[in-house]
């Protein structure tokens, strides 16, 4: 399930966990095979041994896992804000982190592989990179290894198909990633092969919050557990990662998670209809309720700036021109991640309304503004010499005019914003085109799914577009 | 009814009036004549209170109005402003009709809005009003489909609905040709006949002369003459109003 938890508070995670009566994991299943990610059989199921593992845990704990799907890069700080119990999602155990989060004992011990093109002779293991380009996962140690040794010219990427693809395309002369993902991606890819041993050493550990000892505890007794009754051989196993204590790496080469992306590759593209249509709601309802929210408060915006005086002219103007003047991404990131600095804590559902609501609003407002300074000023004159109050004249008298002006705007607008609803995807929301990376991902059906999702988009906004033409015809002929 | 004293009024650095006043009596048609730019509109807009002034007062039916300064009067001026504009209909060259309105909504708007008259009542009302300026059967038209004229006295009509003790015109005929302009006038004579008080700004001479109890004559703000029509056409004392009425009689014949 992709399922968004609301924020909980800090303390007790465990005794949380069992009144709950199931844990939260945070992970990316956009990240991608083999730790997390949509079945090619059954797309709203997500597997994975991290998957395998949560379970187990959660076995032992004696509740059911369900996990939370984040962004990867921001899993540490959704972690911190208290969006789940713990993060497990191949994390590796560096100093830096160490700063932010408890570690458990690790769970897995990994390695790097370099990739090159088959045919490639050159590059037999990373002391030869120097002057190659080189990709690699944001955030990871394998970026550090790279950066550390200079002269390299290192390519970041945020998902891990994207590398090896541009590998493929001669875009890059060598992928340098964790073990599991070359075993999966890499391996089967007939262009590709491993360049010398796996380099470097890490660990794999689940993070949890600085002040969960006890649950770090809890987790350090259970993997203990796992690793003598032979239950992590077996998940490790099962998706071809196990390795003699693993460190006999030979036993990596062996075929694997392959099986996998080959499924993925030839499951009919129905099995992916339900879990599209899913996001496709969502979309809908973001897009939908953050517009009714953009109509309402641009609308106030607006009278605030024509008619409430200088306070409040004030501070419409500035609201206006600082949403309209920063990214809208940058605005989704302060609401989701940096609001709980300060203590308030939005859920992923609640951040995406009032993030793309709140920056539409401004856009409204300008639309608004321009309709009422298009009526002509002898109205509100006519409506005053009346007896009208300024109030009653606005309500009355210019703002249906303005509306009416301002609709064929509206509607263009919300067609726009539709489409920028696929930001909130980097706030751990799943809509339409999240869900479409995460399924693409994991069976690089990239152009077969892109087409259906952009099919559903254009569904979507295209009777939109329909309706502003008409609306604007009808406001032509309305002035003649 | 409506007393102007001393009254002060610039725009930006060019001064318009300086300390001009003006007396209407109750039942008193008032025309006001005078070249473009002299002042007219203006006057008319300070009487209810579209326009700001810096100093004197303006005083309509006891209403008293102080130099109106800032754009955002106060709640208590703000009101005694709107006071003064219930009694007062004004109609406007450009008419000003609400688009978005059907003649009879445009009509019954203000009085249920304003007033707090019931629809029933209000309607009936604008019916009789519309019968009698021969209009009953645009009364579910839109502005956009009347002509300029018939625009004209559904404006006329929509002010007459709010019953004004005194009506101000400026320059109710200036947009319409003769044909329509003519219209427009007859409804606007019955009225003054009938006893409304009125001031008109105009350059319809013809209509001065029959209609007027009394003509004011502008220049560069300043009342430069005032009296009865027959006088004032036949016999101006001024020089300026001979130039202003020569130069405008070579156009229209009275
Ligand atoms: N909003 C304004 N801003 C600046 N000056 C203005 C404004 N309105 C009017 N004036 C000036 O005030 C003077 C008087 O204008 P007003 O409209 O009252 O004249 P009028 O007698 O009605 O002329 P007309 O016969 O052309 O309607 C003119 O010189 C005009 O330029
Ligand atoms: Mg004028």
């Amino acid at each position: 399930m992709y399922m968004a938890a609301p924020p909980k508070p800090k303390e007790g995670t465990l005794e949380r966990i069992k009144e709950r009566g199931y844990l939260l994991w945070g992970a990316d299943a956009e990240g991608g095979a083999p730790y997390a990610f949509p079945d090619p059989g059954d797309p709203s199921k997500i597997i994975g041994f991290e998957v395998d593992l949560a379970d187990a845990i959660a076995h032992e704990l004696g509740v059911k896992a369900v996990q939370s799907q984040n962004a990867w890069d921001s899993l540490i700080p959704a972690l911190e804000r208290g969006d789940f119990d713990f993060a497990m999602n191949g994390i590796e155990v560096t100093e830096g982190r160490k700063n932010h989060v408890l570690f458990s004992e690790p769970y897995y011990i990994y390695t790097e592989q370099l990739v090159v093109q088959k045919d490639n002779t050159d590059i037999k293991s990373i002391v030869d990179l120097k002057g190659r380009r080189v990709g690699t996962l944001s955030g990871t140690v394998a970026q550090d290894i790279l950066m550390g040794m200079g002269g390299v010219n290192v390519k970041i990427y945020s998902g891990q198909v994207e590398p090896y693809q541009d590998l493929a395309l001669s875009r890059l002369d060598a992928v340098l990633l964790d073990l599991p993902i070359a075993a999966y991606y890499a391996k089967p890819n007939p262009k590709l092969k491993y360049a010398g041993p796996p380099v470097g050493e890490g660990l794999y550990a689940i993070a949890v919050r600085k002040n969960d000892t006890e649950l770090k505890k809890k987790l350090d007794g259970i993997l203990a557990k796992l690793y003598s009754t032979g239950e992590l051989k077996k998940i490790y196993e099962k998706w071809g990662l196990w390795n003699k204590k693993q460190e006999k790496l030979a036993s990596f080469f062996e075929d694997s998670g392959a099986t996998t992306l080959e499924e993925g590759r030839r499951a009919p593209v129905k099995n992916f209809f339900p879990m599209l249509l899913k996001g496709a709601g969502v979309t809908v309802l973001i897009s939908v309720s953050s517009m009714a929210l953009a109509i309402g408060l641009g609308l106030l915006l607006t009278l605030m700036r024509l008619y409430a005086g200088p306070p409040f002219e004030w501070l419409a103007t500035s609201y206006i021109e600082v949403y309209r003047g920063t990214p809208l991404l940058i605005q989704l990131f302060i609401l989701y991640y940096g609001l709980p600095n300060v203590g308030i804590s939005l859920n992923p559902v609640m951040a995406a309304f009032l993030g793309l609501g709140m920056n539409y609003a401004a856009y409204e407002a300008e639309l608004y503004r321009a309709g009422i300074n298009a009526v002509p000023n002898g109205q509100m004159e006519a409506a005053l010499t009346l007896g009208m109050t300024r109030g009653l004249a606005v309500r009355r008298v210019i703002l249906p005019q303005a509306v009416k002006i301002a609709l064929p705007g509206i509607t263009n607008d919300f067609i726009a914003l539709f489409k920028d609803s696929s930001l909130v995807s980097v706030i751990a929301m799943v809509e339409l085109t999240k869900t479409y990376s995460m399924l693409a991902a994991s069976t690089l059906r990239f152009f077969q799914l892109g087409l259906i999702t952009a099919l559903l988009y254009f569904g979507m906004s295209y009777p939109l577009s329909l309706l502003a033409r008409r609306l604007e015809k009808r406001l032509k002929k309305d002035q003649r | 009814m409506i007393t102007v004293h001393g009254l002060y009024k610039s725009y930006g650095a060019h001064p318009l009036f300086q300390g001009i006043s003006i007396q209407v009596e109750k039942g008193e048609a008032v025309v006001l004549i005078g070249p473009s730019g002299s002042g007219k509109s203006t006057m008319l807009r300070c009487i209810n209170g579209l326009e700001t002034f810096e100093r004197g007062e303006v005083i309509v039916d006891g209403i008293e109005l102080h130099s109106i300064n800032s754009k955002r009067p106060s709640k208590q001026e703000a009101e005694r402003i709107r006071n003064v504009r219930l009694k007062l209909g004004m109609v406007f060259q450009q008419f000003n009709l609400f688009p978005h309105m059907t003649v009879l909504q445009n009509i019954i708007e203000a009085p249920v809005r304003v007033l707090g008259m019931s629809r029933e009542q209000s309607v009936a009302d604008a019916r009789e009003i519309l019968r009698q300026i021969n209009l009953e059967g645009k009364i579910n038209s839109y502005p956009g489909q009347l002509s300029g004229g018939e625009q004209q006295r559904v404006a006329i009509a929509r002010a007459l609905a709010m019953r004004p003790e005194a009506m101000l015109f400026d320059e109710p005929t200036s947009s319409l040709d003769p044909e329509m302009a003519g219209e427009v006038l007859s409804v606007i004579r019955k009225l003054v006949d009938g006893g409304m008080t009125t001031i008109i700004a105009t350059h319809e001479m013809g209509f001065a002369h029959e209609a007027a109890d009394r003509v004011v004559v502008f220049d560069k703000g300043n009342i430069i003459e005032t009296g009865p029509p027959t006088e004032i056409f036949t016999d101006p004392k001024v020089p300026r109003t001979r130039e202003f009425l020569n130069r405008v009689l070579g156009r229209f014949r009275i």
